[in-house]
């Protein structure tokens, strides 16, 4: 490389920053976004957190300061300890199983199969259906009645022993809520794997077989360490969903039956739109938001380096 | 987004910002910013009212030609979640529905301590309220809301389902569950329970509890309120017994936490149940769901033995109060002034198969209703139980432990400690 190609390099390299130490363009097209972001995020975000310190319902001037007492009632509350056991099983069966559904279906279709793309469109489709339209449509399929939805299909294979009330039994309805969202999302994971697929080189898995290994052994060797990226993406996407899931949950079950399938999140939202605790529900979506940044830091902590090592 | 501009963009933005962690609640703040002096007024009223709201509003608005509306309605459900946000965000509709009395977020008390209510003592119509009903009307003595009269609470039934089983209206306990034995042996499911429905969960509850705790105690509230009483030590144990009694006997459909109110709504339209507790309020929708709506008829669900210890519930329907903050307040008044008149409180309770506050002369009353009026007649008759309860827990807390009853993961003493710790919680 000449002196003069390196100095072409260093200059193009330098371009974005203004000399005389001011704001470099791009911030300065960034100002406007970032601008109405602080303003409508957050800045509401820092200053409704101080309502997590009063007595306040949501409603009316009446206001006052509590300290930390919605953060003490918040730990010996049953209802909210509950909904935390609920929302990290939830974010369990998430994160594994929808990965797991999304690495087959990855797999699946990277194929050489014909009707690959098609599968694809097929595996992709629930995603891009409104939670709210799948919430409903699974409800109909959920249908306590033997002779509709589910219960129909499983007396007409044989199966009537399995019949279930999918939703209004509280043994059950977690997992009946985590099987829509693992249905309806399993298409979004593998759109990443899938991604991640493509960039694992075809020469590497050439020279494994010319050297005599299986399928198994190159994708331990081979796919899946080089998948470390897209698991990453993956993992981090599923957990602060589920830890944050709402809306199938409301619509689905409303927490119900009984306090069965509440979440952190529905908690909140019940606390202040229910109860009329608009502090003690600032409270929760603190300590809520606060969890999911400290598993996200931890995860992506350990997942990058994993990365690294790979 | 138009805000009025009364409103503190402090306190909206502090407001936004709880929603804001909350990260699913951003699309609950909406509103028109419709207080403003401009245009008709808004009106938001509960699904339930609407009949009698809308004819209201229509007949004033021909007599009144610089009248003009802007009417909405929502679902109970969605009610309280979208109006409390427009309360707080100081966009309110200049008219809105308001639950009487205490117990629920959305309840007069609640909204009237936050000063979110304009003040109807003045109007005259307020003056006819009978005593019994002012707990639901005032707080501190002044009147917030109006509201038509008092709906019922008891068996809506379809008369050839028991026409089918050979069997007559129950007047005791014992014979309801013969009733329900016999409809239960001709196939037909004696009582359709859409208890996935939160709301639904309670009205069996609030059917026997007048018989079991009220006709004993007439002063049970009091006792609560004073802390000299507890549910868990009362007869609501009984009262809850009796409603898993009727689940373990199967004179429930099966499944009932996983059937909704609809659904339960269209078994007894259509005959495939025989009868579900409801609310009059509710009447015109099992009517619509059924293929001979004349076939409906209602009786009081019975709680005892003792023909005369069986009282019923008989709440105040949910009313309209006038936003504190609206700027259109003046004409909101004179709409709710006008609503005051003995002949529009029974044309907008007929409209809503309710009982009228008051009337000059006999009033028209639903006919199926007529097996409630002795009891109203002779005090035998208690406001729905939330409407006394201090805070807006109590009644949630109700539909939850229920719901856990009915899917055999509480028993009947737990479910009522943790109603008894909800009540004991502050306002």
């Amino acid at each position: 490389m000449t002196v003069t190609a390196q100095a072409v390099r260093r200059d193009a390299v330098k371009a974005p920053r203004r000399r005389g130490g001011g704001i470099a363009p791009p911030w300065l097209f960034a100002v406007p976004a970032l601008l109405i972001y602080a303003l409508v995020v957050l800045y509401p975000a820092f200053s409704g957190a101080g309502s997590a310190f009063t007595d306040w319902s949501g409603v009316g001037a009446q206001r006052s300061f509590v300290g930390l007492d919605n953060f003490q009632q918040l730990f010996h509350d049953d209802q909210a300890l509950g909904a935390l056991r609920n929302t990290l099983l939830l974010t369990l069966a998430i994160v594994v199983v929808q990965n797991g559904i999304g690495l087959l279906l990855a797999l699946g279709v990277h194929t050489g199969i014909k009707s690959r793309m098609v599968l694809r469109v097929i595996f992709f489709a629930p995603v891009v259906v409104s939670p709210v339209m799948v919430s409903f449509l699974w409800k109909y399929v959920y249908n306590p009645a033997p002779d509709a939805g589910l219960n129909a299909a499983l007396g007409a294979i044989g199966l009537g022993g399995l019949r279930q009330d999918w939703l209004g039994n509280p043994s059950i309805a977690l997992w009946s809520v985590a099987f829509t969202v693992i249905w309806q999302c399993a298409g979004y994971s593998m759109v990443i794997f899938l991604a991640g697929l493509e960039g694992v080189p075809a020469e590497l898995h050439e020279s494994a077989m010319v050297d005599g290994a299986g399928t198994v052994a190159r994708f331990r060797h081979i796919t899946w360490p080089l998948l470390a990226p897209a698991v990453t993406i993956n993992m981090m996407l599923s957990t602060v969903g589920g830890l944050t899931l709402f809306t199938q949950i409301i619509a689905m079950t409303n927490g119900g039956p009984g306090y069965a399938t509440d979440t952190l999140s529905t908690v909140l939202y019940k606390q202040a739109f229910v109860f009329g605790k608009f502090g003690y529900s600032t409270a929760v979506a603190l300590v809520l938001a606060i969890f999911v940044a400290a598993v996200s830091f931890i995860q992506i902590g350990y997942l990058r380096s994993r990365e690294t090592a790979a | 987004m138009a805000l009025d501009r009364s409103v503190s963009r402090r306190r909206l933005l502090q407001l936004a910002g709880g929603a804001t962690l909350a990260g699913a609640l951003s699309a609950c703040g909406g509103g028109n910013g419709s207080s403003s002096s401009g245009g008709p007024l808004k009106v938001i009223g509960a699904g339930s009212q609407e009949a009698g709201l809308r004819k209201a509003l229509d007949d004033y608005k021909k007599a009144h030609s610089d009248f003009d509306f802007n009417l909405s309605f929502s679902p109970a459900d969605q009610l309280q979640t979208a109006l409390r946000a427009q309360l707080a965000a100081g966009n309110a509709p200049d008219l809105h529905a308001v639950y009487p009395g205490n117990g629920s977020a959305m309840s007069m008390v609640q909204l009237s301590k936050a000063n979110l209510l304009a003040d109807l003592s003045s109007q005259s119509w307020t003056q006819k309220i009978p005593t019994g009903f002012k707990g639901a009307f005032q707080n501190d003595g002044k009147t917030f809301i109006f509201s038509p009269g008092t709906s019922v609470l008891g068996a809506i039934y379809n008369k050839k389902a028991f026409a089918t089983a050979g069997v007559e209206v129950p007047t005791t306990w014992s014979e309801l569950l013969s009733v329900c034995d016999k409809l239960k042996k001709k196939g037909i499911v004696p009582i359709a329970l859409g208890a996935q429905t939160p709301w639904v969960t309670q009205l069996i509850d609030y059917a026997l509890v007048p018989g079991t705790v009220y006709a004993k105690t007439p002063d049970f509230d009091d006792k609560m309120t004073a802390g000299s009483a507890s549910f868990a030590d009362s007869g609501w144990a009984d009262a809850m017994d009796k409603y898993l009694e009727l689940q373990k006997k199967g004179f429930f459909n099966d499944n009932p936490n996983g059937t909704t109110y609809e659904q339960a709504t269209s078994m007894v339209g259509t005959g495939k149940a025989a009868m579900a507790v409801q609310v009059s309020a509710v009447l015109q929708a099992f009517r619509a769901a059924s293929p001979t709506p004349d076939d409906l008829g209602m009786f009081p669900f019975p709680a005892t033995d003792v023909a005369a210890d069986n009282w019923i519930p008989g709440g105040v329907v949910v009313g309209i109060a006038v936003s504190a903050k609206s700027k259109k307040a003046e004409a909101a008044k004179k709409f709710i002034e006008y609503c005051g008149q003995p002949e529009i409180v029974n044309a907008w309770a007929e409209a809503v198969a309710c009982v009228p506050l008051y009337s000059e002369g006999d009033a028209k009353v639903d006919p199926v209703l007529k097996p409630f009026l002795p009891y109203l007649k002779d005090n035998k008759a208690v406001p729905f139980m939330d409407q006394r309860w201090p805070n807006a827990e109590v009644q949630p807390t109700h539909f939850a432990v229920v719901q856990e009853l009915l899917g055999g993961k509480s028993t009947v003493p737990a479910a009522l400690k943790k109603m008894d710790e909800a009540y004991r919680k502050s306002a």
